[in-house]
């Protein structure tokens, strides 16, 4: 058994692509999460970076950050007030634009 | 109203029961149709058959009989019973059960039967087994009573470890009772055989001492049969293990109606390091298995039983060595005063008339004069014998009283050699005395060294024969070395280890005489190692022996009080025995038995003094009265005055004219003394005139010679005054050979109270002498400290007002040591002077004295025995008394166990063992190898300790002698302090028993996590109690808490409390409230005896909320420590203690426990004390409580009890719970990507009740799940499916989690592990505190971060 994981594709208003994840990500469901981060990214039409939604997360641990720094080179990431401390920890605040929506 | 109920619903389950009841056809029968049964029977039948206890349910007229599977064992071979009327059922015993059921359904009230002894099998035989049947009414649905309802529960155990509980404590009562053995196994065997439930056969066999062989010492029962049973005693004796025995003949069943079939033969042990004492076998009732409990009860019995016994020893032998001692001691001091006055007194009457008739009977015939020359010769030897004894006899009680002044060894060495020049020479042997001057005085006791010089020589002149003697003196370094060689005879090689042995005397020697006592060279040794010297002795058998002295230079070595100068002792002229002595040994000459010349014809040779300043003149009288008398010569008044004082002449005579104190000056200083007052005068003038003559004569003086005067006219004076005054002072010569043959102290005061006469006695006693009167008030022996002196001074006054009397009076000698002394006086004229004197004497009563403070240090010994806890305490108490009997420095005690480093005690708690002294460590050490109770050393002993030995050493002030009544009274409090020692160790023992056992009966327990308990017994008198505390698991998750006290110590509250705890048990598991459980309790309490007015508090917690119900039957409120530091009382809820108002409604009161608060409840036992508010105790327990908020509730709890203890331990029994929201969090899941989930939710749960705030509870969220992904991923890539555990705990302040796998983690290498050391970078930068421990066994995961207030 994984751990629920929900992706949703969009875009924005301004035409950045948005991949929206909601639920929990640890080394059960990280190669899913992985997968549907190459998907989104692989589907681009523009060189934008793909905006990572991780505001409907509840929970992340180092699998899941290990599959953010894969691709740090071509996403950006929101996140909640919760897990912004494990990313500015990990240091990933200081490679990839990461904002915190409150 | 009825409603239709599923049959599953009724009868759930898949038991037998369930299975019969639903195949049962029910309407048939007057219960009816399940479907339209009542509630209240729906909902009794459904609980019966879901629980794990024997239940049943009676209902309807004929109360028919529903039971569950549990209830099968019980009813045995009347089962199947369903639904039969309950009187068929139970037809043997329903005229006890029936009323009872009657009386529940006919008033509507609970009753009970207690620890119903039912005998059943249950194992394979006849079991001993003890039930407690409630019976609660069961209502329809119109609430009339139409049922009951009964829980039965097992009191078995609980029956049996009362019981055997009360068996321990009679024979533990038995303690300190038996004064011999055979009292001590018979007081078992009485003690067992009350006992026969537990023990229904038991007999004690002894060892015989020094064989293997046992005897029957007692047995619980008289019967020859019995009695004479094989057991294989000696076979457990010699192996030291129990043995179970089976397949004997009949013995008595005890209280049971089969006789026993297991035995149990078990060692008794003895002291420890002791063989085994003997054997106990302990017949096991028929009745119960042999299982675990009453296999270690037994063994305990064994264990009592050889306590007792050795105890009985001990005492026995504790006894038997102190009667000795004293028996040896007395013994030796009676001889001692015996010898001194039986000998010394008929020697001293011997001797003086001998001399008398010696003198008297000059011309005489040589026969006659050859005997008397015998009798004085053997007199003087007698004379010398008895002193050497007493010089023993004073050496032994550290009394002889040394004067060590700086002497030329080599000029004295050689004048006391000298002494014996003619005797040796005239033996046909060598005389060489080789004596250089040395380097520096030495510091020698004149009287002792003569005696070591003249032993050893008359030694030397006594087993040789040809060749000669030697004494050679040398310097060697910080000693002076004498030697004294002879060529004798030598001393066999296998003699020489006994030689300075005292009445030790080498038989087989070829000696000059057969006479000695073989105490001369034992008294020499002790006489150098007075000198701190040594003596050593070289000897070859055929050539000759040589005697070594070493005597240390200076003075360093010796006591300083014992320092005198030079000169200012005379050596006494001791010479005279020995060298009579060894004169005897030779070849008679004539000459020397030829009788002195011209001796005067009146008596012995009187003693005349001269004084003139002279020489000339003086030389002429010597000349001229030499031949007749004793003369002694002086060149003036004040030398003549001394030396008559000292020893009173027959006459003086003396010139007038003379410097610092002329003749008429000496006449009336002399006749101003009462000793000398009678001593005649011979004035000699060259004042020619009557005048002159009157004068002299007023002054007092007898007679009176004018210069120039002939030499025949002044010898016809002298013999006529000597005569007159020989007349006259017969009786006074008398009287002063008895007073001086007196063994008492004898003295004469004047009216003002100076001590003006002393005898030889008073002397030795005290240190001042007839030499040193008159002594004046304050006298020199008064003592330094002010209260004495006081009481000397009234004494003195007594003896100066009241015509006679006696008192005791300690004084103090002139070498310092302290006397007590008995004195009698009485007043006396005196028929010269006309004056009154006081005339008394002293008696040394020391040792009496002694005993008196004996007694007393042994009272105040065992004062603080009895009073101890522990064993630290006792000896810490006892060395205390110690150090005040010998007025020590300090007092070191040293207890061996297991370990190298000894604990030590010291009435200095300064010191420690690694401080102490190598040279104190090393007299310890010494003295725990030294035999038991034997004082060794300068004032040690060795002990028994319960745990090891110990030894004891006095550290006494310098020079502090510790004589012989010291090491007695040593012996004796050393023993007295182990037997102490023994009887509390028994004690603790006994506590620890008890404690086990109430223990047992408030088990066996599992406790809920987040939950401490603790009980501990009063502590003095040891008493369990009747306090108890109880978690109860309920269906639903809840927990139960009941913390109770009933009233009364000792067993019988202890029984009591068991029950009510048993019956608040099973209401709340019936799901009663906390307040309707205590209603229901009123009412069984009231039934029974003893537990009205218990007080309980009963609660019922929900761990997952927090929220407690909860309810008091007068209890002491609990105590709930909030996270903020504040404190509250849970004082809601409260009514009076049970069965005070049977039937009252009790209220209910819910306060939810916060996250992180603890909970502490308790009985009165751990806040009250004796004048202090009960208020007091309660805000001390709480604020400790609080205080204690950040340590893990076990933790808290053993600390509660331990701060909270008054100094001498509990006074009442304590329970005590406490209980920290939430518990801690437990789980254990296999090690697999997939659980993690799971487990993380659960834990998120749990910090949510902790109240932790959102960002930290997610830091500890992330940082867990970090740990758990690296045991799944790391610890258990290899081997998958393994275990992980994980836990998590909180306290007020501190929250910990703890992963822990079984694989090993491997550390981040490769690109692989980049995430993985992501995960631990995470874990250290969210966690305050993080730790990982990989052994083989597994890693271990620690993490721990201070919760940050809100």
């Amino acid at each position: 058994m994984t751990t629920p994981l929900r992706f949703t594709s969009t875009e924005t208003a301004e035409g950045t692509p948005v991949l929206k994840v909601s639920g929990e990500i640890d080394m059960s469901n990280s190669d899913d999460f992985n997968h549907e981060l190459r998907g989104a990214l692989a589907h681009r039409t523009t060189e934008t970076p793909l905006l990572v939604d991780l505001t409907a997360v509840d929970y992340l641990d180092s699998a899941a950050l290990a599959v953010l720094f894969e691709h740090v080179a071509s996403i950006t990431v929101d996140t909640n007030k919760m897990l912004e401390p494990i990313l500015r920890i990990c240091g990933l605040s200081d490679i990839v634009p990461v904002r915190v929506i409150r | 109203m009825r409603s239709p109920v599923p049959g599953g619903l009724v009868f759930p389950g898949n038991g037998e029961m369930a299975a019969r009841m639903r195949a049962y056809p029910w309407s048939e029968t007057s219960v009816g149709d399940p479907a339209t049964w009542p509630a209240g029977l729906a909902t009794a039948t459904r609980i019966c058959l879901t629980s794990r206890f024997p239940m049943i349910v009676w209902w309807g007229e004929e109360l028919s009989f529903l039971y569950n599977d549990a209830y099968l064992p019980l009813l045995g071979t009347n089962h199947p019973a369903l639904a039969k009327p309950g009187r068929e059922v139970w037809s043997e015993i329903w005229h006890i059960i029936g009323p009872m059921l009657r009386s529940v359904m006919e008033t509507g009230e609970a009753t009970w039967s207690e620890d119903l002894l039912l005998p059943l099998v249950r194992h394979g035989y006849l079991e001993e087994t003890y039930w407690t049947y409630s019976y609660s009414p069961l209502h329809d649905d119109d609430g009339v009573v139409r049922g009951v309802f009964t829980a039965v529960s097992d009191t078995t155990e609980r029956v049996l470890g009362e019981r055997r509980l009360a068996v321990l404590r009679d024979l533990g009562a038995l303690a300190g009772s038996a004064r011999t053995v055979d009292e001590a196994c018979r007081l078992v065997a009485e003690a067992l055989g009350r006992a026969g439930a537990d023990v229904p056969f038991a007999a004690v066999h002894l060892r015989r001492p020094g064989t293997d062989d046992l005897v029957l010492a007692s047995a619980t029962t008289d019967d020859p049969d019995a009695r004479a049973r094989e057991w294989p005693l000696r076979e457990v004796l010699t192996t030291d293990r129990l043995q179970v025995v089976e397949g004997f003949g009949p013995l008595p069943g005890g209280s049971w109606d089969a006789p026993p079939t297991q035995a149990v033969v078990l060692p008794l042990r003895g002291e420890i390091g002791g063989q085994n004492i003997g054997v106990v076998v302990l017949a096991a009732s028929a009745g119960r298995m042999l299982d675990e409990a009453y296999h270690s009860f037994l063994s305990l019995v064994a264990q009592q039983t050889a306590a007792l016994v050795n105890a009985a020893v001990a005492y026995q032998v504790q006894q038997r060595r102190a009667e000795e001692l004293a028996e040896l001691d007395r013994a030796k001091t009676t001889f001692f005063s015996n010898i001194s006055h039986e000998f010394r007194t008929p020697l001293a009457l011997i001797l003086g008339p001998t001399e008398e008739l010696r003198a008297g009977l000059a011309d005489a015939d040589p026969r006659l004069r050859e005997e008397l020359e015998v009798i004085h010769r053997n007199g003087l030897r007698l004379g010398k014998l008895v002193n050497t004894l007493l010089d023993f006899s004073r050496i032994e009680a550290g009394r002889m009283r040394a004067s060590y002044e700086p002497v030329d060894l080599a000029v004295h060495t050689a004048e006391l050699a000298g002494v014996f020049r003619s005797a040796i020479e005239k033996a046909g042997l060598a005389f060489e005395v080789d004596c250089p001057p040395l380097p520096a005085p030495v510091q020698v006791d004149r009287g002792m060294w003569e005696k070591v010089v003249f032993n050893l020589l008359s030694n030397a002149l006594k087993f040789t024969f040809d060749g000669g003697v030697r004494v050679r003196l040398r310097a060697d370094g910080d000693h002076a070395v004498v030697e004294v060689s002879d060529t004798g005879i030598g001393v066999p090689a296998s003699e020489m280890p006994r030689l300075f042995e005292r009445f030790h005397r080498i038989e087989s020697g070829r000696s000059r005489s057969n006479e000695g006592s073989g105490i001369g060279l034992a008294l020499v040794r002790e006489l150098v190692l007075l000198h701190g010297g040594e003596i050593t002795a070289d000897s070859a058998e055929g050539r000759g022996t040589t005697f070594t002295i070493r005597v240390p230079f200076g003075v360093a070595h010796l006591p300083a009080e014992h320092l005198a100068p030079a000169g200012s002792t005379t050596a006494p002229s001791g010479a005279n025995p020995f060298l009579q002595e060894a004169l005897r040994w030779l070849p008679a000459e004539p000459d020397q038995q030829a009788p002195p010349a011209a001796a005067p014809p009146t008596g012995g040779p009187a003693r005349v003094l001269i004084a003139d300043d002279n020489a000339d003149m003086r030389e002429y009288l010597e000349r001229l009265l030499r031949p007749f008398y004793e003369v002694t010569a002086v060149p003036d008044g004040e030398d003549a005055l001394a030396s008559a004082r000292t020893a009173p002449p027959d006459l003086i005579v003396s010139d007038v004219m003379m410097p610092r104190l002329d003749g008429l000056q000496l006449v009336a200083a002399l006749r101003a003394d009462p000793r000398t007052a009678g001593v005649p005068v011979l004035l000699l003038s060259a004042r020619a005139g009557q005048e002159a003559s009157i004068e002299g004569l007023e002054a007092g003086a007898d007679d009176y010679l004018v210069k120039p005067f002939a030499a025949a006219e002044l010898l016809a004076r002298v013999r006529a005054n000597v005569e007159l005054a020989r007349l006259r002072n017969h009786h006074a010569r008398w009287r002063t050979a008895l007073i001086e043959s007196l063994q008492e102290g004898f003295f004469v005061c004047a009216e003002d109270g100076s001590v003006i006469e002393v005898n030889g006695a008073f002397g030795r006693m005290l240190g001042y002498g007839p030499e040193g009167l008159p002594y004046h008030q304050p006298a020199p022996w008064w003592p330094a400290e002010a209260d004495a002196r006081e009481h000397i001074a009234r004494m003195l006054d007594r003896t100066l007002t009241e015509a006679g009397g006696t008192y005791t009076t300690p004084v103090t000698t002139r070498d310092g040591r302290r006397l007590w002394l008995a004195t009698s006086f009485n007043h006396v004229r005196d028929p010269d002077t006309k004056h009154t004197v006081i005339v008394g004497t002293v008696r040394d009563v020391t040792a009496e004295h002694f005993a008196v403070q004996r007694e007393t240090a042994v009272g105040a010994v065992s004062v603080r025995l009895a009073g101890a806890a522990n064993l630290t305490e006792a000896l810490a108490g006892a060395a205390e008394e110690l150090r005040d009997v010998w007025h020590a420095r300090r007092v070191l005690t040293a207890v061996w166990g297991d370990s190298d480093v000894p604990t030590l005690t010291s009435t200095d708690p300064a010191i420690t063992w690694a401080t102490l002294p190598p040279s104190i460590r090393d007299t310890l050490t010494a003295l725990r190898e030294s035999p038991l109770l034997i004082p060794v050393g300068d004032a040690g002993i060795a002990l028994d300790h319960p745990e090891g030995r110990v030894a004891l050493w006095l550290d006494l002030s310098e020079h502090r002698p510790f004589a012989q009544e010291d090491r007695t009274l040593l012996a004796l409090l050393g023993g007295h302090l182990g037997q102490g020692l023994h009887r509390i160790h028994q004690v603790d023992q006994q506590r620890k028993t008890a404690l086990a056992l109430q223990h047992a009966i408030l088990g066996p327990f599992h406790l809920p996590t987040g939950f401490a308990v603790r009980y501990e017994p009063a502590a003095r008198p040891l008493e369990v109690g009747g306090d108890w505390y109880d978690t109860v698991a309920l269906a639903d998750g809840r927990i139960g808490i009941v913390v109770g006290d009933c009233v009364g110590h000792g067993l019988d509250a202890a029984a009591v409390m068991g029950q009510l705890r048993s019956a608040c048990r099973a209401l709340l598991l019936q799901d009663n409230g906390p307040a309707r459980t205590l209603m229901a309790l009123d009412v069984f309490a009231a039934t029974l005896s003893g537990a009205r007015c218990t007080t309980v508090f009963c609660g019922v917690l929900n761990p997952d909320t927090g929220e407690l119900v909860y309810s008091s039957a007068g209890h002491p409120p609990g105590i709930l420590s909030l996270p903020d530091g504040a404190r509250e009382l849970l004082e809601d809820g409260r009514s009076l203690p049970l069965a005070v108002r049977v039937g009252a409604h009790r209220p209910e009161a819910t306060r939810v426990v916060p996250p992180r608060a603890t909970i502490l409840l308790y009985t009165d036992g751990l806040v009250e004390r004796r004048r202090r508010s009960l208020v007091t105790g309660i805000d001390q327990a709480a604020q400790a409580v609080t205080e204690g908020s950040g340590v893990p509730v076990d933790d808290l709890a053993t600390d509660l009890m331990s701060s909270l203890a008054p100094p001498g331990g509990y006074e009442d029994d304590v329970a005590l719970l406490l209980y920290r929201h939430p518990a801690p969090l437990e789980m254990s899941f296999t090690a697999a990507a997939a659980h993690l989930a799971p487990v993380r939710h659960a834990l998120r749960d749990w910090l949510t009740r902790c109240d932790l705030p959102d960002p930290q509870a997610q830091a500890v969220l992330v940082a867990a799940g970090e740990a758990c992904s690296n045991a799944v991923e790391h610890g258990h890539r290899d081997t998958p499916g393994r275990t992980v555990t994980l836990s998590a705990l909180v306290t007020v302040d501190d929250l910990r989690v703890t992963v822990v796998d079984t694989g090993s983690w491997k550390p981040p290498t490769g690109t692989d592990d980049d995430h993985r050391g992501r995960g631990l970078l995470l874990m250290r930068e969210l966690m305050d505190d993080v730790s990982v421990v990989t052994e083989p066994t597994g890693t271990t995961v620690d993490l721990h971060t201070r919760i940050s207030p809100r």
